[in-house]
C-alpha cells in the first residue's frame, strides 16, 4: 500500500465566516463600525521630455490625513506606497484595502521580476491591480494613482476600485480630487521641468488639504525618473501645531489607586558556571573533542569493507 | 462596538510606554461586570488592548495567543511590538468581509538589539479590518475614543517619566470615561519600563 | 466600505466609473468607420475627458465600449487575449464574426453581473468590413450601422433618416462625426472630443476632432453665423 502524503491545501484569501453575524449585529445596533478611510487628495503628473531638456518622469503627491468618519485617525500617515524600486502607488478609499492591496501586488511583482529576470513594467503592475480589484467587484475599496518608469518610458495611471483604469498625463483621485484637478486644469503644460512639476503637484495637494475636509496635514511627494525614485516625505508642512507655552503635567500622586502590582524584569544577568563541562577549573586542561569522533566519525565507526 | 462598551488608551513616554483600559463589561445599557480587563500581555514588555465586542475579545485573544506561540517556537525569540502589530493586522484583514468588532491597541518597549541598540517606545492602533496607524504620541480606541482623542490631545506631552506618564494616562482615561456611559466601572493602567512593569487599579467612579 | 466621492449613483454598482457614452460604427464599401466621444464619468464628475473608448482587440478588429468602464475593460482584455491565442493557433487573424461571438459569449453568460454595451467592428478577408452590436443582455446583431451608449437614444431618428448604402470612406466619416456631435450636444454624460477610426484592408487610421472643432451644422445662423452651416 502506498501512502500519499500531500500537502494540505493552504487556506488563502478572505474568510467570510463572521459576515452573517455582523449583518445581524448591524441591524440590532446602531450600524457597523466604520473603517479608517483615507478621505484623500492624491495626484500624479508626468513631466520632462519634449522641449523641456530634461529626462521624462512622473511625480506623485499625497496629503497625510487619515479619517474614521469625522475623526482624524492619523495626522501624518503615508499614502504613497512602494510597489517596486521604480514604481510607486498612491492610495485613496478604504485605508486597510489600499495598504494590503499594494503590499500584495508589490510582493507578486517582486516574484514576477525574479522569475522573468528583469524589472517589471508599469503596465504589469496596472494589470495585476485592476484584475485583482475587478475580481472583488469594488468591495475592496482601493482607488489608486499608479506611476513609474520602466524600459518603455514613464507611465501614469488611475485605477478605480471596480477595476477600471485610465492613462492620462495628469491625474487626481480621492475626495480632494476636484480641488486638485482644478489646479492641474488651470496650470498644467506638457513637458514641465522637474522643479516645476514638483511645485505644481505640491500646489494641487495643498488645494486638497485646504479645500477638502477629508484631506489635511502635510504634503508627501515622490519623483520617479530613469535615474531612480526620490521620495520627499513631508515635503511641505503647512499645518504644524503651535507649541504649548505651558504644560498640563499633573503633580505625582494626583491619581488615586487601589491596588498596585510591580513586576520586576531581569535586565541583565551574569552567568557563573559552577560545575560541568563549561567550567574553567584550575589545573585541568580543557579537552577539545577531536574532529570526526563519535558515532559516524572517522575513528568511531566501521565502514563495510 | 457599542454592545459591550469599553475603551483603551496607550501613550508614549521617555523610555517607557503606558496602556490603560476601563473594566466595564456591559450588555448595551446594562452593566454586567466590573473586572473585565481588556489589556493582555504578550511578553514582558509588550501589552495589547482589545476594546470592542466581548465575544471577539476572547476569540481574538486566543487566536493571537496561538499565533504568538507559533512565532515563538518557529523563530526562537520574542516577537517585537512592530511584528506583533502586523500579525494582529493581518489576522484582522483575513476577516475583511466579516470583521471582528475590535479596534486593537498595541504598546511595547522593543528590546535592544545589535542593529538597534536604542529602540524607541512603540504604540500602534488598528481599525476593525487591520489598517495600522503608529502614532508618536498616543493611541485611543473604544466607545470613548472621541473623548479620549480630545483629552489626550490636550494633556499629552513628550518625554514624560514613567510616574508622570502614569498620571497623564490615568487622568486622560478617567476623565474621558466619565463622560461615556458605556465605559468606566474601574480602570487599570500598565506602565512598561525597561526594568519593571507597574500595574495599578485606579480608584474610579462606579456609576 | 467607503467611497472616495460623496456623489453616489444608485444605478449600476455604487460609485462605479461609468462610460455615459455616445458610440457608433458604420460599414462602408471596403471597411468600417468607428467613433466615440471621450467622456468618462463618476456620478456628476468627469473622471476622464479624453478617454479612448475605441479599443484595440486585434490588428483589424476594434470595439466601442459603453456601460461600466471596469466591466468593458475586463471583457475587452479577455477577448484580446483569446484573439492572440486564436491567431497563434490558426496562423490567421480572427474574423470579426468570431471575435464578436467571443464578446457575446462573455456578455451573455455573465449578463447578471455585467453592464456592458459593446459594438464590435472591423475588417476581415471573408466578409470585408462588418459591424456587430452586442447590447446589454448579450445579444449579437449584425447591422450596416450601429449606435450605442446613453447618447445614442437622441440620434436614432437622425441615423435612420440620413444613412444611405454605398457611401465611400469620406462620406461615412462625415456621417459618424455629425451623428456623434449631435448625440454629444444633447446627452449630458457624453461630450469632450470625437475619436474615430477607419479600418480597411490596408490601414487602421485614426481621426481626432477636438472639442472646439466639433460640427455645429444644426445650430441656426444666429449661433454659427451665416457662412458655416449646411455641409459643416
Amino acid at each position: 500500500m502506498t501512502v500519499q502524503i500531500q500537502p494540505q491545501e493552504e487556506a488563502v484569501g478572505f474568510d467570510f465566516s463572521n459576515y452573517a453575524r455582523n449583518q445581524f449585529l448591524g441591524q440590532h445596533m446602531n450600524g457597523l463600525p466604520k473603517a479608517t478611510s483615507t478621505g484623500t487628495t492624491i495626484v500624479g503628473l508626468k513631466f520632462g521630455g519634449g522641449d523641456s531638456g530634461e529626462e521624462e518622469g512622473v511625480c506623485l503627491g499625497a496629503d497625510t490625513r487619515a479619517t474614521a468618519g469625522d475623526i482624524v485617525a492619523d495626522k501624518n500617515c503615508e499614502k504613497i506606497h512602494y510597489l517596486t524600486p521604480m514604481i510607486r502607488c498612491c492610495g485613496a478609499g478604504t485605508a486597510a484595502d489600499t495598504e494590503f492591496v499594494t503590499n500584495l501586488i508589490s510582493s507578486n511583482l517582486e516574484l514576477h521580476a525574479l522569475s522573468q529576470g528583469r524589472p517589471v513594467r508599469v503596465v504589469t503592475a496596472m494589470t495585476m491591480l485592476k484584475q485583482y480589484l475587478f475580481r472583488y467587484q469594488g468591495h475592496v475599496g482601493a482607488h489608486l494613482v499608479l506611476g513609474g518608469v520602466d524600459s518603455t518610458g514613464s507611465h501614469l495611471f488611475t485605477i478605480h476600485a471596480h477595476g477600471s483604469t485610465d492613462k492620462l498625463p495628469y491625474v487626481t483621485m480621492g475626495s480632494g480630487s476636484l480641488a486638485a484637478m482644478a489646479v492641474f486644469e488651470s496650470a498644467y503644460k506638457p513637458y514641465l521641468k522637474r522643479e516645476e512639476a514638483v511645485a505644481l503637484v505640491a500646489r494641487a495637494i495643498r488645494a486638497g488639504i485646504f479645500n477638502d475636509l477629508g484631506s489635511g496635514s502635510n504634503v508627501d511627494v515622490s519623483i520617479i525618473t530613469k535615474a531612480g525614485c526620490e521620495t520627499l516625505r513631508n515635503y511641505e508642512m503647512p499645518n504644524e501645531r503651535g507649541v504649548k507655552s505651558r504644560n498640563y503635567k499633573f503633580r505625582r500622586g494626583t491619581t488615586a489607586w487601589v491596588k498596585e502590582n510591580i513586576r520586576s524584569l531581569i535586565v541583565k544577568e551574569d552567568v557563573k558556571i559552577t560545575s560541568g563541562a563549561g567550567k574553567e577549573q584550575p589545573g585541568i586542561e580543557p579537552h577539545p573533542v577531536p574532529v570526526g569522533a563519535g558515532p559516524g566519525g572517522e575513528e568511531g565507526m566501521d565502514v563495510d569493507s | 462596538m457599542e454592545y459591550n462598551g469599553g475603551s483603551v488608551v496607550a501613550m508614549i513616554g521617555k523610555d517607557c510606554v503606558a496602556i490603560a483600559s476601563d473594566l466595564r463589561l456591559g450588555q448595551q445599557s446594562v452593566g454586567v461586570a466590573m473586572n473585565f480587563d481588556k489589556v493582555f500581555p504578550v511578553n514582558d514588555k509588550l501589552y495589547y488592548g482589545l476594546p470592542g465586542l466581548a465575544t471577539d475579545v476572547y476569540t481574538l485573544r486566543e487566536q493571537l495567543r496561538f499565533r504568538v506561540n507559533m512565532y515563538r517556537m518557529k523563530e526562537e525569540r520574542e516577537i517585537t511590538p512592530k511584528t506583533f502589530t502586523h500579525l494582529v493586522s493581518s489576522t484582522l484583514y483575513e476577516k475583511r468581509f466579516g470583521p471582528y468588532f475590535i479596534e486593537p491597541v498595541v504598546a511595547g518597549l522593543p528590546s535592544p538589539t545589535e542593529l538597534d541598540p536604542h529602540p524607541k517606545p512603540f504604540i500602534s492602533t488598528m481599525d476593525t479590518i487591520g489598517c495600522i496607524t503608529t502614532p508618536k504620541d498616543f493611541a485611543v480606541a473604544g466607545t470613548a475614543s472621541n473623548k479620549l482623542f480630545g483629552v489626550a490631545e490636550g494633556l499629552w506631552e513628550p518625554d514624560l517619566e514613567p510616574e508622570d506618564l502614569f498620571e497623564t494616562i490615568s487622568q486622560t482615561l478617567l476623565n474621558a470615561v466619565d463622560r461615556d456611559a458605556l465605559s468606566g466601572w474601574g480602570a487599570i493602567v500598565h506602565v512598561i519600563t525597561h526594568d519593571k512593569v507597574i500595574t495599578r487599579q485606579l480608584r474610579a467612579r462606579m456609576d | 466600505m467607503t467611497n472616495i466621492n460623496s456623489v453616489d449613483i444608485k444605478h449600476l454598482k455604487n460609485g462605479e466609473v461609468n462610460l455615459g457614452t455616445s458610440i457608433m460604427a458604420v460599414k462602408f464599401e471596403g471597411g468600417v468607420v468607428i467613433g466615440a466621444d471621450s467622456r468618462t464619468t463618476t456620478g456628476a464628475y468627469i473622471a476622464n475627458r479624453v478617454t479612448d473608448k475605441l479599443t484595440h482587440i486585434h490588428d483589424r478588429v476594434y470595439c466601442c465600449r459603453s456601460g461600466s468602464a471596469a466591466d468593458t475593460q475586463a471583457v475587452a482584455d479577455i477577448v484580446h487575449q483569446h484573439c492572440q491565442i486564436y491567431s497563434s493557433l490558426y496562423g490567421t487573424p480572427p474574423p470579426v464574426a468570431t471575435v464578436t461571438s467571443m464578446f457575446e459569449k462573455l456578455c451573455y453568460t455573465n449578463k447578471d453581473q455585467l453592464s456592458a454595451g459593446i459594438i464590435v467592428a472591423g475588417w476581415d478577408a471573408e466578409a470585408g468590413g462588418s459591424v456587430y452590436n452586442i447590447p446589454l443582455g448579450g445579444g449579437m446583431f449584425q447591422q450596416p450601422w450601429a449606435i450605442g451608449g446613453s447618447g445614442s437614444t437622441y440620434v436614432y431618428g437622425y441615423c435612420d433618416a440620413t444613412y444611405q448604402d454605398g457611401w465611400n470612406e469620406e462620406e461615412t466619416v462625415q456621417f459618424v462625426k455629425n451623428t456623434l456631435a449631435l448625440a454629444m450636444s444633447r446627452d449630458g454624460s457624453s461630450g469632450g472630443c470625437i475619436r474615430m477610426c477607419v479600418i480597411t484592408k490596408d490601414k487602421v487610421q485614426r481621426h481626432f476632432i477636438p472639442g472646439n472643432e466639433l460640427p455645429r451644422f444644426w445650430e441656426g445662423k444666429e449661433v454659427v453665423g451665416a457662412v458655416a452651416g449646411v455641409t459643416a
